[in-house]
Protein backbone atom coordinates (compact mmCIF):
# COMPACT_ATOMS: atom_id res chain seq x y z
CA UNK A 1 0.00 0.00 0.00
CA UNK A 2 1.33 3.39 -0.96
CA UNK A 3 1.42 5.82 1.92
CA UNK A 4 1.22 9.48 1.06
CA UNK A 5 2.64 11.69 3.79
CA UNK A 6 2.68 14.85 1.74
CA UNK A 7 0.76 17.77 3.04
CA UNK A 8 -0.24 21.27 2.21
CA UNK A 9 -0.41 24.28 4.50
CA UNK A 10 -2.17 26.96 2.54
CA UNK A 11 0.12 27.36 -0.49
CA UNK A 12 3.05 25.48 0.99
CA UNK A 13 3.55 21.87 -0.05
CA UNK A 14 5.64 19.67 2.25
CA UNK A 15 7.00 16.18 1.77
CA UNK A 16 5.85 15.03 5.21
CA UNK A 17 4.83 16.51 8.57
CA UNK A 18 8.07 15.83 10.43
CA UNK A 19 10.17 18.84 11.37
CA UNK A 20 12.38 19.99 14.22
CA UNK A 21 11.57 22.39 17.02
CA UNK A 22 13.44 25.66 17.10
CA UNK A 23 16.75 25.50 18.92
CA UNK A 24 17.00 21.73 19.03
CA UNK A 25 18.68 21.00 15.72
CA UNK A 26 21.73 23.20 15.79
CA UNK A 27 22.23 26.10 13.46
CA UNK A 28 23.34 24.34 10.29
CA UNK A 29 24.93 20.94 9.76
CA UNK A 30 25.17 19.62 13.34
CA UNK A 31 22.91 16.66 12.57
CA UNK A 32 24.05 16.06 9.01
CA UNK A 33 25.97 12.99 10.16
CA UNK A 34 22.74 11.38 11.36
CA UNK A 35 19.85 12.80 9.39
CA UNK A 36 19.33 13.28 5.69
CA UNK A 37 17.94 16.80 5.94
CA UNK A 38 16.18 16.39 2.62
CA UNK A 39 13.92 13.77 4.16
CA UNK A 40 12.47 16.22 6.65
CA UNK A 41 9.23 17.99 5.82
CA UNK A 42 10.78 21.27 6.90
CA UNK A 43 13.46 22.64 9.19
CA UNK A 44 12.62 25.19 11.86
CA UNK A 45 15.75 27.16 12.64
CA UNK A 46 17.14 28.19 15.96
CA UNK A 47 15.68 31.61 16.77
CA UNK A 48 17.52 34.48 15.16
CA UNK A 49 17.66 37.97 16.57
CA UNK A 50 18.75 41.18 14.86
CA UNK A 51 21.98 41.49 16.83
CA UNK A 52 24.18 38.57 17.87
CA UNK A 53 23.43 37.30 21.35
CA UNK A 54 25.92 35.43 23.50
CA UNK A 55 23.22 33.90 25.68
CA UNK A 56 23.45 33.12 29.39
CA UNK A 57 26.47 31.91 31.39
CA UNK A 58 26.77 28.23 32.36
CA UNK A 59 25.24 26.04 33.64
CA UNK A 60 22.50 26.41 31.12
CA UNK A 61 20.91 23.01 31.29
CA UNK A 62 19.99 20.28 33.72
CA UNK A 63 17.97 17.14 33.58
CA UNK A 64 14.64 16.91 35.39
CA UNK A 65 12.03 14.14 35.43
CA UNK A 66 11.38 13.09 31.83
CA UNK A 67 12.88 16.22 30.38
CA UNK A 68 15.28 19.08 30.84
CA UNK A 69 15.44 22.69 31.90
CA UNK A 70 17.32 25.09 29.70
CA UNK A 71 18.40 28.68 30.06
CA UNK A 72 20.36 29.07 26.83
CA UNK A 73 19.12 32.62 26.32
CA UNK A 74 18.71 32.75 22.53
CA UNK A 75 22.42 32.51 21.76
CA UNK A 76 22.80 33.14 18.04
CA UNK A 77 25.05 35.01 15.64
CA UNK A 78 22.42 37.47 14.56
CA UNK A 79 20.63 38.34 11.36
CA UNK A 80 23.65 39.32 9.31
CA UNK A 81 25.47 36.04 9.90
CA UNK A 82 22.28 34.10 9.21
CA UNK A 83 21.84 35.75 5.85
CA UNK A 84 25.49 35.38 4.96
CA UNK A 85 26.12 31.81 6.10
CA UNK A 86 22.97 29.91 6.96
CA UNK A 87 20.70 30.92 4.08
CA UNK A 88 23.18 29.69 1.43
CA UNK A 89 23.61 26.41 3.32
CA UNK A 90 19.89 25.69 3.43
CA UNK A 91 19.38 26.96 -0.10
CA UNK A 92 21.74 24.27 -1.31
CA UNK A 93 19.87 21.61 0.66
CA UNK A 94 16.52 22.57 -0.79
CA UNK A 95 14.60 21.85 2.42
CA UNK A 96 11.77 24.27 3.21
CA UNK A 97 12.96 26.53 5.98
CA UNK A 98 10.76 27.95 8.72
CA UNK A 99 12.78 30.71 10.33
CA UNK A 100 12.19 31.38 13.98
CA UNK A 101 12.53 35.08 14.76
CA UNK A 102 12.56 37.10 17.97
CA UNK A 103 12.85 40.85 18.26
CA UNK A 104 13.58 42.93 21.31
CA UNK A 105 11.16 45.52 20.03
CA UNK A 106 8.27 45.74 17.60
CA UNK A 107 10.59 47.37 15.12
CA UNK A 108 13.00 44.44 15.27
CA UNK A 109 10.24 41.92 14.60
CA UNK A 110 9.36 43.88 11.48
CA UNK A 111 12.98 44.14 10.42
CA UNK A 112 13.55 40.39 10.75
CA UNK A 113 10.39 39.59 8.81
CA UNK A 114 11.38 41.95 6.04
CA UNK A 115 14.91 40.55 5.84
CA UNK A 116 13.62 36.98 5.54
CA UNK A 117 11.24 38.05 2.80
CA UNK A 118 14.27 38.48 0.52
CA UNK A 119 14.75 34.70 0.29
CA UNK A 120 11.44 33.28 -0.89
CA UNK A 121 13.09 30.25 -2.47
CA UNK A 122 14.37 29.08 0.96
CA UNK A 123 12.34 30.75 3.69
CA UNK A 124 8.84 29.39 3.36
CA UNK A 125 7.42 30.53 6.67
CA UNK A 126 8.24 32.46 9.83
CA UNK A 127 7.73 31.27 13.34
CA UNK A 128 7.41 34.26 15.62
CA UNK A 129 8.96 33.35 18.95
CA UNK A 130 6.85 35.25 21.44
CA UNK A 131 7.56 32.99 24.36
CA UNK A 132 11.26 32.49 25.08
CA UNK A 133 11.50 32.01 28.84
CA UNK A 134 15.18 32.92 29.11
CA UNK A 135 15.62 36.49 27.90
CA UNK A 136 14.47 39.88 29.11
CA UNK A 137 13.61 42.02 26.07
CA UNK A 138 11.22 40.12 23.81
CA UNK A 139 10.99 37.16 26.18
CA UNK A 140 8.02 35.74 27.96
CA UNK A 141 8.03 38.38 30.73
CA UNK A 142 8.14 41.20 28.20
CA UNK A 143 5.38 39.62 26.16
CA UNK A 144 3.03 39.20 29.05
CA UNK A 145 1.72 42.62 28.06
CA UNK A 146 -0.61 41.53 25.28
CA UNK A 147 -0.26 44.72 23.33
CA UNK A 148 3.40 43.86 22.72
CA UNK A 149 2.48 40.48 21.27
CA UNK A 150 -0.08 42.00 18.98
CA UNK A 151 2.27 44.79 17.89
CA UNK A 152 4.99 42.25 17.14
CA UNK A 153 2.59 40.11 15.10
CA UNK A 154 1.35 43.16 13.26
CA UNK A 155 4.91 44.20 12.43
CA UNK A 156 5.72 40.72 11.13
CA UNK A 157 2.49 40.51 9.14
CA UNK A 158 3.13 43.91 7.57
CA UNK A 159 6.61 42.89 6.46
CA UNK A 160 6.35 39.18 5.67
CA UNK A 161 5.21 37.79 2.37
CA UNK A 162 5.32 34.23 3.68
CA UNK A 163 3.25 32.17 6.10
CA UNK A 164 3.41 33.38 9.69
CA UNK A 165 3.08 31.13 12.73
CA UNK A 166 2.89 32.52 16.27
CA UNK A 167 4.75 30.44 18.84
CA UNK A 168 2.86 30.63 22.09
CA UNK A 169 3.11 29.17 25.54
CA UNK A 170 0.80 29.09 28.54
CA UNK A 171 3.43 31.29 30.20
CA UNK A 172 1.98 34.22 28.26
CA UNK A 173 -1.45 33.89 29.80
CA UNK A 174 -4.54 32.28 28.32
CA UNK A 175 -3.24 30.58 25.18
CA UNK A 176 -6.58 30.33 23.43
CA UNK A 177 -7.48 33.93 24.09
CA UNK A 178 -4.10 35.13 22.79
CA UNK A 179 -4.33 32.77 19.83
CA UNK A 180 -7.65 34.27 18.86
CA UNK A 181 -6.17 37.75 18.90
CA UNK A 182 -3.04 36.92 16.93
CA UNK A 183 -5.11 35.07 14.35
CA UNK A 184 -7.33 38.12 14.02
CA UNK A 185 -4.15 40.06 13.14
CA UNK A 186 -3.62 37.84 10.15
CA UNK A 187 -1.37 35.12 11.55
CA UNK A 188 -1.66 32.02 9.37
CA UNK A 189 -1.17 29.45 12.07
CA UNK A 190 0.02 28.63 15.57
CA UNK A 191 3.07 26.91 16.96
CA UNK A 192 2.20 25.16 20.21
CA UNK A 193 3.84 25.00 22.68
CA UNK A 194 7.07 26.62 23.75
CA UNK A 195 8.78 25.44 26.94
CA UNK A 196 7.10 25.93 30.30
CA UNK A 197 9.04 27.72 33.00
CA UNK A 198 10.26 25.43 35.73
CA UNK A 199 12.79 25.18 38.53
CA UNK A 200 15.29 22.68 39.85
CA UNK A 201 17.08 23.09 43.16
CA UNK A 202 20.50 21.79 44.13
CA UNK A 203 19.81 20.61 47.67
CA UNK A 204 23.32 21.15 49.01
CA UNK A 205 23.79 24.58 47.47
CA UNK A 206 20.12 25.45 48.03
CA UNK A 207 20.28 27.21 44.72
CA UNK A 208 19.16 26.68 41.17
CA UNK A 209 20.89 23.91 39.22
CA UNK A 210 21.00 26.25 36.23
CA UNK A 211 22.23 29.83 35.93
CA UNK A 212 18.79 31.37 36.29
CA UNK A 213 16.10 30.66 38.86
CA UNK A 214 13.76 29.42 36.14
CA UNK A 215 14.43 27.62 32.90
CA UNK A 216 12.38 26.31 30.02
CA UNK A 217 11.03 22.83 30.68
CA UNK A 218 10.97 20.60 27.63
CA UNK A 219 10.81 16.93 26.78
CA UNK A 220 8.24 14.18 27.48
CA UNK A 221 7.33 15.92 30.75
CA UNK A 222 5.37 18.60 28.87
CA UNK A 223 3.77 16.40 26.21
CA UNK A 224 0.30 16.12 27.80
CA UNK A 225 0.12 19.90 28.10
CA UNK A 226 1.18 20.40 24.50
CA UNK A 227 -1.27 17.80 23.27
CA UNK A 228 -4.12 19.50 25.08
CA UNK A 229 -3.35 22.93 23.63
CA UNK A 230 -2.96 21.61 20.10
CA UNK A 231 -6.29 19.83 20.45
CA UNK A 232 -8.10 22.83 21.88
CA UNK A 233 -6.64 25.32 19.42
CA UNK A 234 -7.38 23.14 16.41
CA UNK A 235 -10.94 22.59 17.55
CA UNK A 236 -11.45 26.26 18.27
CA UNK A 237 -9.80 27.86 15.25
CA UNK A 238 -9.15 25.16 12.65
CA UNK A 239 -5.88 26.84 11.60
CA UNK A 240 -2.57 25.11 10.71
CA UNK A 241 -0.66 24.09 13.82
CA UNK A 242 2.99 23.27 14.34
CA UNK A 243 2.98 20.95 17.35
CA UNK A 244 5.91 20.70 19.71
CA UNK A 245 6.31 19.54 23.27
CA UNK A 246 7.83 16.19 24.06
CA UNK A 247 7.39 14.47 20.72
CA UNK A 248 9.97 11.71 21.04
CA UNK A 249 8.68 8.70 19.12
CA UNK A 250 6.23 7.82 16.37
CA UNK A 251 3.46 7.04 18.83
CA UNK A 252 3.73 10.61 20.13
CA UNK A 253 3.61 11.86 16.54
CA UNK A 254 0.43 9.88 15.85
CA UNK A 255 -1.19 11.24 19.01
CA UNK A 256 -0.53 14.81 17.90
CA UNK A 257 -1.88 14.10 14.41
CA UNK A 258 -5.04 12.61 15.88
CA UNK A 259 -5.74 15.80 17.85
CA UNK A 260 -5.19 17.87 14.73
CA UNK A 261 -1.52 18.84 14.45
CA UNK A 262 -0.25 19.74 11.00
CA UNK A 263 3.50 19.78 11.51
CA UNK A 264 5.24 17.68 14.15
CA UNK A 265 8.27 19.45 15.57
CA UNK A 266 10.65 17.07 17.30
CA UNK A 267 12.60 18.95 19.94
CA UNK A 268 14.51 17.72 22.97
CA UNK A 269 14.37 14.18 21.59
CA UNK A 270 16.98 15.23 19.02
CA UNK A 271 19.43 15.75 21.89
CA UNK A 272 18.85 12.21 23.10
CA UNK A 273 18.50 10.40 19.80
CA UNK A 274 20.09 12.28 16.92
CA UNK A 275 18.08 10.17 14.50
CA UNK A 276 14.77 10.73 16.30
CA UNK A 277 13.19 12.50 13.31
CA UNK A 278 14.08 9.68 10.92
CA UNK A 279 12.84 7.03 13.38
CA UNK A 280 9.58 8.92 13.78
CA UNK A 281 9.11 9.25 10.04
CA UNK A 282 9.67 5.54 9.54
CA UNK A 283 7.36 4.64 12.43
CA UNK A 284 4.67 6.92 11.10
CA UNK A 285 4.80 5.26 7.68
CA UNK A 286 4.67 1.79 9.22
CA UNK A 287 1.72 2.78 11.37
CA UNK A 288 -0.19 4.15 8.37
CA UNK A 289 0.56 0.99 6.42
CA UNK A 290 -0.60 -1.31 9.24
CA UNK A 291 -3.71 0.75 9.90
CA UNK A 292 -4.40 1.16 6.18
CA UNK A 293 -4.28 4.94 6.36
CA UNK A 294 -3.46 6.18 2.87
CA UNK A 295 -3.10 9.90 3.55
CA UNK A 296 -2.50 12.03 6.61
CA UNK A 297 -5.88 13.67 6.18
CA UNK A 298 -7.46 10.35 7.05
CA UNK A 299 -5.73 10.49 10.42
CA UNK A 300 -5.50 14.18 11.25
CA UNK A 301 -8.10 15.50 13.65
CA UNK A 302 -9.88 12.16 14.06
CA UNK A 303 -9.87 12.33 17.84
CA UNK A 304 -13.00 10.94 19.44
CA UNK A 305 -13.95 13.20 22.35
CA UNK A 306 -14.66 11.57 25.68
CA UNK A 307 -18.31 10.93 26.22
CA UNK A 308 -19.99 12.57 29.18
CA UNK A 309 -17.27 15.22 29.52
CA UNK A 310 -18.39 18.82 29.43
CA UNK A 311 -18.30 20.21 25.94
CA UNK A 312 -16.73 23.59 26.65
CA UNK A 313 -13.10 24.30 25.89
CA UNK A 314 -12.03 24.42 29.52
CA UNK A 315 -13.16 21.07 30.74
CA UNK A 316 -9.69 19.85 31.55
CA UNK A 317 -10.21 20.06 35.30
CA UNK A 318 -13.57 18.39 35.40
CA UNK A 319 -13.20 14.77 36.32
CA UNK A 320 -15.89 12.76 34.60
CA UNK A 321 -15.39 9.91 37.04
CA UNK A 322 -14.11 6.44 36.41
CA UNK B 1 32.53 19.37 10.56
CA UNK B 2 31.04 15.92 10.09
CA UNK B 3 33.12 13.21 11.68
CA UNK B 4 32.48 9.51 11.56
CA UNK B 5 30.29 8.75 14.53
CA UNK B 6 28.72 5.59 15.78
CA UNK B 7 25.64 5.07 17.89
CA UNK B 8 25.64 1.49 19.08
CA UNK B 9 23.71 -0.72 21.43
CA UNK B 10 26.39 -2.46 23.46
CA UNK B 11 26.34 -5.23 26.03
CA UNK B 12 28.01 -4.66 29.37
CA UNK B 13 30.79 -7.09 30.05
CA UNK B 14 31.86 -5.69 33.38
CA UNK B 15 30.58 -3.01 35.73
CA UNK B 16 32.33 -3.07 39.07
CA UNK B 17 33.89 -1.03 41.82
CA UNK B 18 37.61 -0.38 41.38
CA UNK B 19 38.25 1.53 44.62
CA UNK B 20 36.54 3.94 46.99
CA UNK B 21 36.06 6.40 44.15
CA UNK B 22 35.84 4.76 40.80
CA UNK B 23 33.75 2.14 39.07
CA UNK B 24 34.76 0.56 35.81
CA UNK B 25 32.44 -0.20 32.93
CA UNK B 26 33.63 -2.50 30.15
CA UNK B 27 31.86 -3.27 26.89
CA UNK B 28 32.70 -4.62 23.45
CA UNK B 29 32.25 -2.46 20.38
CA UNK B 30 34.61 -2.58 17.41
CA UNK B 31 33.14 0.69 16.14
CA UNK B 32 33.46 2.66 19.35
CA UNK B 33 36.96 1.41 20.08
CA UNK B 34 38.44 2.24 16.69
CA UNK B 35 40.03 5.58 15.76
CA UNK B 36 39.72 6.92 19.26
CA UNK B 37 42.21 9.40 20.62
CA UNK B 38 42.69 10.28 24.30
CA UNK B 39 40.49 13.14 25.42
CA UNK B 40 37.52 12.15 23.29
CA UNK B 41 34.30 11.08 24.93
CA UNK B 42 31.26 8.84 24.66
CA UNK B 43 27.64 9.84 25.11
CA UNK B 44 25.74 7.16 26.98
CA UNK B 45 21.99 6.55 27.00
CA UNK B 46 21.83 4.72 30.30
CA UNK B 47 18.22 3.56 30.03
CA UNK B 48 16.13 3.34 26.92
CA UNK B 49 13.19 4.90 28.75
CA UNK B 50 12.83 8.37 30.21
CA UNK B 51 14.78 7.95 33.40
CA UNK B 52 17.38 9.23 32.94
CA UNK B 53 16.26 10.94 29.76
CA UNK B 54 19.36 12.72 28.51
CA UNK B 55 22.58 10.94 27.68
CA UNK B 56 25.62 11.29 29.93
CA UNK B 57 29.11 12.05 28.65
CA UNK B 58 32.07 9.93 29.80
CA UNK B 59 35.73 10.08 28.80
CA UNK B 60 37.34 7.10 27.21
CA UNK B 61 39.53 5.37 29.76
CA UNK B 62 40.77 2.58 27.57
CA UNK B 63 40.03 1.52 23.98
CA UNK B 64 41.90 -1.47 22.69
CA UNK B 65 41.03 -4.03 20.07
CA UNK B 66 37.26 -4.33 20.40
CA UNK B 67 36.95 -3.36 24.01
CA UNK B 68 36.13 -0.01 25.55
CA UNK B 69 36.54 0.86 29.22
CA UNK B 70 35.05 3.78 31.09
CA UNK B 71 36.02 4.80 34.60
CA UNK B 72 33.30 6.70 36.41
CA UNK B 73 32.26 7.98 39.79
CA UNK B 74 28.72 7.88 41.11
CA UNK B 75 27.94 11.58 41.36
CA UNK B 76 24.28 11.91 40.57
CA UNK B 77 21.18 10.14 39.41
CA UNK B 78 22.55 9.10 36.00
CA UNK B 79 25.70 7.47 37.33
CA UNK B 80 23.72 5.92 40.18
CA UNK B 81 21.46 4.16 37.67
CA UNK B 82 24.51 3.19 35.62
CA UNK B 83 26.17 1.66 38.67
CA UNK B 84 23.23 -0.73 39.06
CA UNK B 85 23.61 -2.14 35.56
CA UNK B 86 24.70 -5.76 35.43
CA UNK B 87 26.86 -7.78 33.11
CA UNK B 88 24.73 -8.58 30.06
CA UNK B 89 22.61 -5.41 30.31
CA UNK B 90 22.70 -3.10 27.33
CA UNK B 91 23.45 0.59 26.85
CA UNK B 92 23.16 2.83 23.82
CA UNK B 93 26.41 4.65 23.27
CA UNK B 94 27.45 7.28 20.76
CA UNK B 95 31.04 8.18 19.99
CA UNK B 96 33.79 9.00 19.63
CA UNK B 97 32.92 12.65 20.27
CA UNK B 98 34.91 15.82 20.75
CA UNK B 99 38.52 16.63 20.05
CA UNK B 100 41.57 15.01 21.60
CA UNK B 101 44.67 15.89 23.55
CA UNK B 102 47.63 16.79 21.39
CA UNK B 103 49.57 13.62 20.61
CA UNK B 104 52.76 14.90 18.97
CA UNK B 105 54.45 17.31 21.35
CA UNK B 106 57.45 17.87 19.03
CA UNK B 107 59.97 16.66 21.57
CA UNK B 108 58.54 18.42 24.60
CA UNK B 109 58.10 16.49 27.83
CA UNK B 110 54.51 15.53 28.51
CA UNK B 111 53.22 16.30 31.99
CA UNK B 112 49.77 14.96 32.72
CA UNK B 113 47.96 16.52 35.65
CA UNK B 114 44.73 14.88 36.73
CA UNK B 115 42.35 15.13 39.60
CA UNK B 116 39.21 13.24 40.54
CA UNK B 117 37.27 11.99 37.57
CA UNK B 118 39.66 13.82 35.25
CA UNK B 119 42.23 11.06 35.67
CA UNK B 120 40.84 8.43 33.22
CA UNK B 121 41.53 10.23 29.92
CA UNK B 122 45.07 11.00 31.10
CA UNK B 123 45.74 7.34 31.89
CA UNK B 124 44.43 6.58 28.40
CA UNK B 125 46.93 9.05 27.00
CA UNK B 126 49.83 7.81 29.16
CA UNK B 127 49.21 4.19 28.18
CA UNK B 128 49.24 4.85 24.47
CA UNK B 129 51.68 7.68 23.91
CA UNK B 130 55.05 8.61 25.36
CA UNK B 131 54.54 10.59 28.54
CA UNK B 132 57.02 11.75 31.16
CA UNK B 133 54.97 12.49 34.24
CA UNK B 134 51.51 11.55 35.45
CA UNK B 135 50.48 13.64 38.45
CA UNK B 136 47.30 12.75 40.25
CA UNK B 137 45.59 14.68 43.00
CA UNK B 138 43.06 12.96 45.24
CA UNK B 139 41.56 13.35 48.67
CA UNK B 140 43.29 10.28 50.12
CA UNK B 141 45.05 7.03 49.25
CA UNK B 142 41.65 5.27 49.17
CA UNK B 143 40.94 7.05 45.89
CA UNK B 144 44.21 6.14 44.21
CA UNK B 145 43.87 3.74 41.31
CA UNK B 146 45.08 0.21 42.10
CA UNK B 147 48.47 -0.76 40.68
CA UNK B 148 47.11 -3.15 38.04
CA UNK B 149 45.18 -0.24 36.50
CA UNK B 150 48.40 1.70 36.05
CA UNK B 151 50.86 -1.04 35.11
CA UNK B 152 50.97 0.01 31.45
CA UNK B 153 51.75 3.60 32.28
CA UNK B 154 55.43 4.22 31.65
CA UNK B 155 55.45 7.80 32.87
CA UNK B 156 56.71 8.66 36.34
CA UNK B 157 53.67 8.66 38.60
CA UNK B 158 53.38 11.21 41.39
CA UNK B 159 50.57 11.69 43.86
CA UNK B 160 49.31 14.54 45.95
CA UNK B 161 46.64 13.81 48.54
CA UNK B 162 44.73 16.28 50.66
CA UNK B 163 45.34 14.18 53.81
CA UNK B 164 48.91 13.25 52.91
CA UNK B 165 48.12 9.52 53.01
CA UNK B 166 50.10 9.03 49.82
CA UNK B 167 52.52 11.26 47.94
CA UNK B 168 52.81 14.94 48.71
CA UNK B 169 50.36 16.42 51.19
CA UNK B 170 48.26 19.11 49.60
CA UNK B 171 47.38 19.96 46.07
CA UNK B 172 48.81 18.55 42.89
CA UNK B 173 50.34 21.92 42.02
CA UNK B 174 53.10 21.31 44.60
CA UNK B 175 54.73 18.36 42.77
CA UNK B 176 54.00 20.12 39.50
CA UNK B 177 55.99 23.16 40.58
CA UNK B 178 58.92 20.95 41.59
CA UNK B 179 59.04 19.44 38.12
CA UNK B 180 58.76 22.79 36.39
CA UNK B 181 61.59 24.22 38.52
CA UNK B 182 63.79 21.23 37.74
CA UNK B 183 63.24 21.44 33.98
CA UNK B 184 63.35 24.11 31.32
CA UNK B 185 59.75 25.43 31.05
CA UNK B 186 60.12 25.71 27.26
CA UNK B 187 60.66 21.95 27.08
CA UNK B 188 57.45 21.05 28.91
CA UNK B 189 53.84 20.63 27.88
CA UNK B 190 51.04 20.18 30.41
CA UNK B 191 47.81 18.31 29.72
CA UNK B 192 45.27 18.56 32.49
CA UNK B 193 41.83 17.26 33.31
CA UNK B 194 40.01 17.47 36.61
CA UNK B 195 37.98 19.75 38.85
CA UNK B 196 37.96 23.33 37.59
CA UNK B 197 39.67 24.85 40.67
CA UNK B 198 42.54 22.38 40.13
CA UNK B 199 42.82 23.17 36.42
CA UNK B 200 42.70 26.89 37.16
CA UNK B 201 45.56 26.50 39.63
CA UNK B 202 47.54 24.43 37.12
CA UNK B 203 46.93 27.01 34.40
CA UNK B 204 47.94 29.89 36.67
CA UNK B 205 51.17 28.09 37.51
CA UNK B 206 51.85 27.29 33.86
CA UNK B 207 51.37 30.95 32.99
CA UNK B 208 53.71 32.02 35.77
CA UNK B 209 56.53 29.81 34.51
CA UNK B 210 55.77 30.11 30.82
CA UNK B 211 54.78 26.47 30.29
CA UNK B 212 52.33 25.73 27.51
CA UNK B 213 49.56 23.23 27.75
CA UNK B 214 45.93 22.31 27.30
CA UNK B 215 42.98 21.52 29.52
CA UNK B 216 39.92 19.34 29.09
CA UNK B 217 37.23 21.82 30.02
CA UNK B 218 33.64 20.71 29.97
CA UNK B 219 30.22 21.84 31.06
CA UNK B 220 26.91 20.06 31.54
CA UNK B 221 25.79 19.04 28.07
CA UNK B 222 22.65 17.67 26.51
CA UNK B 223 23.23 16.72 22.88
CA UNK B 224 27.00 16.15 22.66
CA UNK B 225 27.01 17.07 18.98
CA UNK B 226 27.05 20.87 19.05
CA UNK B 227 23.35 21.58 18.71
CA UNK B 228 21.95 22.50 22.10
CA UNK B 229 24.54 25.15 23.10
CA UNK B 230 24.39 23.93 26.68
CA UNK B 231 28.13 23.46 27.15
CA UNK B 232 29.62 26.76 26.00
CA UNK B 233 33.14 27.69 27.05
CA UNK B 234 34.36 31.27 27.03
CA UNK B 235 37.58 31.47 25.09
CA UNK B 236 39.76 34.24 23.70
CA UNK B 237 38.16 33.46 20.35
CA UNK B 238 34.64 33.80 21.69
CA UNK B 239 32.17 31.21 22.91
CA UNK B 240 32.99 27.65 21.92
CA UNK B 241 31.14 24.38 22.39
CA UNK B 242 32.89 21.97 24.76
CA UNK B 243 31.34 18.98 22.96
CA UNK B 244 32.59 19.65 19.43
CA UNK B 245 35.14 22.49 19.61
CA UNK B 246 36.55 20.91 22.79
CA UNK B 247 36.61 19.46 25.32
CA UNK B 248 40.35 20.08 24.98
CA UNK B 249 41.37 23.76 24.80
CA UNK B 250 44.77 25.43 24.79
CA UNK B 251 45.67 27.25 27.97
CA UNK B 252 46.00 30.44 25.90
CA UNK B 253 42.41 30.08 24.70
CA UNK B 254 41.24 29.85 28.28
CA UNK B 255 43.18 32.90 29.45
CA UNK B 256 41.21 35.26 31.62
CA UNK B 257 39.84 32.53 33.84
Amino acid sequence: MKIDLTMRIKGLRLKNPVTVASGTFGTADEYAGFVNYRELGAIITKTITVKPRSGNPMPRICEVSAGMLNAIGLQNRGLEDFVEHKIPYFKKLGVPLIVSIAGESTKEFGLLAKAMGRFPSVVKALEVNLSCPNVEGGGVNFMRKQKRILDAIQAVRDNAGVLVFAKLSPELGDVLQIAEKVLAKGTDGLSLINTLRGMSVHIKKRASRIVRDFGGLSGPAIKPVALRYVYQAKKEFGVPIIASGGISNWQDAVEFLIVGADLLAVGTANFVEPMATMDILRGLKDFCRTEKIATLDALRGTYVPAEGGRKDANNECICSGA
Amino acid sequence: MVKKLFDEIVTIRENRRVNAKYRKLVFVSPELSRHVLPGQFLHVKINQGRDPYLRRPFSYYRAQKNTVEILYEVLGHGTDVLSRKKKGDSLKIMGPLGNNFKIDLKGKKRILVGGGIGVPPLVHLAERFPSDYLLMGTKSSAEVLPGNELKRVKAKILYATEDGSIGAKGFVTAPLEKIIKKENPQDLFIQTCGPKPMMLAVMAMARRYGVRGEASWDEAMACGVGACLGCMVETTEGLKRACVDGPVFNFEELVGR
